[in-house]
């Protein structure tokens, strides 16, 4: 039997299972076992309140949303032109701009960041090319600090935000351009009102994917951070390795899941066919 | 043939995806101990000055695993221990400790080893250290050259008088240098302990603008300084050792270094208690502790073991004569009972 005539239930039940079984079942178990501990469901919320509105978490928060926002932002920025030129490219250009995007996936994270340390630290190569060229005096602090964690995280989430602005992009029909040239708009006219209306969903669930995948984000502000880029994913490994407090754990990990379920909620929705698509 | 083995695979594998709590655990016989491990170089140096010896003198062959200390927790909390021989540091040990997921050590049915031996600070019911190592102040020569280097914590707070990018120890290293910042602000050694966290916040705020980066892991501390990121900082000495061995322009002083200490434990629900309690005595004797201690820099627990040390090795060594002067022991009992508030306070100082 073609496996297009199975029920897609069938079809998604390898995954299914296997997501269940190592994901949902042991986030389950922790958040379970952990909360457990601390005894009633009144002395849950009060620990919970505990946590919550502390000054610790507070301000991992917003270091989080704060690093999350100028990430995405940047992304964004790098990201859309890139896109556009992936969706107009042809032959070898295409291939080229693609493998540039996708080869880094390749490698693993923590050996990309490890590249960017020497790239950018106090004697590393940006600063000696700089300095070797009398364009700065001293050494630019770029890394161990906020600088650096951007950097590194922009670089990292480049690909998530080309991908899938490129598949909006690509929907867009180009003989709507055309047709809005011929009718007299100019370039910029066209770019404004008819190619960035008919990307902007892609826009949208570029941005909701990018920004979701930044706050949870740990090994890169770990390594290229200074002493106060704490984010959320890295406060919870504290409390899971560093103090043993997984009740504390385990709150701080609702409230990242809650935030995550909720953006990915709003991106389902928009990332939905567009009317790019729609019009094909 | 080929097909016929197919199958029970094809089975397996998706009875482990249904049931993953469930999976049968492989039947492992006697003949293998497996061991939690800092990993890295440090098994190359144990493999060969005591894994393989002990499975030529036995027949019981030695796995190493990584686990971090909330692994550890989770494997014993889901009643499903992994591994047999715990060699760690020891907070994490006194740790599981607490849970009661550990068994004794043995001492009494030791036969390579004589419990006598074996230095009493480190000779524990539920533990016994197996090496001691030191975090130590290290310093750039090139940009200290000659005897104008930082000579105590005090010189180290001293931005004045030694100037350039530092580095200390941050929390999720498992503690951070509240001692050193106390010693800086004048406390004797003899009386660090109880640690006044507030003073020693105090002090560490006054340095604070000259740290580049608080060090998370070994391997970070090793590159900030090798990449000149900093030209001071703590450091553990075998981490530094390896440096200037690679001809670094690196030195340290053994003056007010913090003498840590590394131990063994044993998983009361172990599935080879007794493979691990013969491994555990095993590398408590003197010469197989003075080869990994020479190799690795770090300092022997039994006491016969500095008697194979030249004199040189002996004066380099952790927790020896020289450095037991010099130095102090980290104690690690205020910092379990205290590492809770201190990680609270640390996170609200490091985020001001």
């Amino acid at each position: 039997m073609p496996l297009g005539r199975l029920p897609a239930w069938l079809l998604l039940a390898p995954a299914l299972v296997l997501l269940f079984g190592v994901f949902l079942m042991p986030i389950g178990w922790f958040l379970v076992s952990s909360l457990r501990e601390l005894g009633t469901l009144a002395d849950i919320r009060e620990e919970m309140e505990a946590v919550l509105f502390s000054d610790t978490i507070g301000r991992v928060i917003l270091n989080t949303n704060g690093i999350g926002a100028v990430v995405t932002l940047l992304v964004l920025l790098i990201g859309y032109p890139v896109s556009y030129a992936l969706s107009r490219a042809r032959g070898f250009a295409f291939t080229l701009i693609l493998l540039c995007i996708v080869l880094p996936y390749f490698t693993s994270t923590i050996v990309r960041t490890y590249a960017w340390m020497v790239l950018l630290g106090r004697n590393g190569l940006i600063n000696q090319v700089l300095l070797g060229l009398g364009l700065i005096g001293a050494p630019l602090d770029l890394l161990y600090n906020r600088t650096g964690v951007v950097i590194g995280m922009t670089y990292v989430l480049l690909p998530y935000m080309v991908l899938t602005l490129y598949a909006a992009m690509k929907a867009v029909d180009p003989r709507l351009l055309q047709a809005a040239e011929g009718m007299g708009a100019s370039p910029g006219q066209v770019f404004r009102r008819v190619f960035m209306p008919l990307t902007l969903h892609g826009v949208v669930a570029g941005v909701l994917i990018t920004f979701i995948l930044a706050i949870g984000f740990f090994i890169t502000p770990a390594l290229m951070g200074g002493p106060a880029d704490i984010m959320i994913a890295m406060l919870i490994e504290r409390e899971v390795e560093l103090t043993q407090n997984w009740p504390t754990a385990a709150m701080m990990t609702i409230v990242l899941l809650a935030v995550t379920l909720i953006l990915y909620a709003v991106y389902s929705r928009y990332a939905e066919p567009g009317q790019g698509e729609l019009q094909r | 043939m080929t097909d016929d083995l197919k199958l029970p695979r094809r089975l397996l594998i998706g009875t482990a995806l249904a049931a993953p709590a469930t999976i049968a655990r492989p039947a492992r016989a006697d003949g293998e101990v497996i061991v939690r491990t800092p990993g890295g170089a440090y098994d190359d140096v144990m493999r060969r000055h005591v894994y393989d010896p002990f499975t030529r003198e036995t027949g019981i062959r030695v796995t190493v695993v990584a686990a971090t200390a909330a692994k550890l927790i989770a494997m014993f909390r889901a009643n499903n221990v992994e591994l047999d021989l715990i060699d760690t540091g020891d907070a994490q040990l006194m740790t599981l400790e607490g849970m009661g997921a550990l068994a004794p050590i043995a001492y009494d049915r030791w036969r390579w080893s004589k419990p006598e031996d074996v230095t009493s600070e480190v000779k524990l019911p539920y533990r016994v250290g197996n090496f001691t190592y030191a975090t130590v102040l290290a310093y750039n020569r090139e940009s200290f050259p000659g005897d104008n280097h930082p000579k105590s914590w005090a010189d180290f707070w001293d931005a004045g008088r030694f100037p350039g990018p530092r580095m200390l120890a941050d929390i999720a290293s498992a503690s951070v240098n509240l001692e050193f910042a106390l010693l800086a602000d004048g406390v004797p050694k003899d009386q660090l302990y109880p640690i006044d966290l507030d003073r020693a916040l105090r002090s560490m705020s006054r340095i604070r603008p000259q740290i580049r980066r608080f060090w998370d892991t070994g391997a970070l501390s090793a590159q900030m300084l090798s990449d000149r990121e900093v030209v001071l900082g703590s450091i553990w000495n075998g981490r530094l050792q390896t440096l200037i061995d690679r001809n670094a322009p690196l030195a340290y002083t053994w003056n007010e270094h913090m003498i840590q200490v590394q131990a063994l434990g044993i998983f009361k629900d172990a599935r080879n208690v007794e493979g691990a309690q013969r491994l555990a005595d095993f590398m408590m004797q003197p010469q197989v502790q003075a080869g990994y201690a020479k190799a690795l820099i770090y300092g022997p627990t039994n006491e016969r073991a500095f008697d194979l040390l030249t004199p040189d090795e002996r004066a380099r060594m952790p927790g020896g004569e020289n450095s037991r002067r010099s130095g102090f022991y980290q104690n690690i009992v205020w910092w379990h009972e205290n590492r809770e508030r201190v990680t609270r306070a640390w996170s609200r100082w490091v985020l001001r």
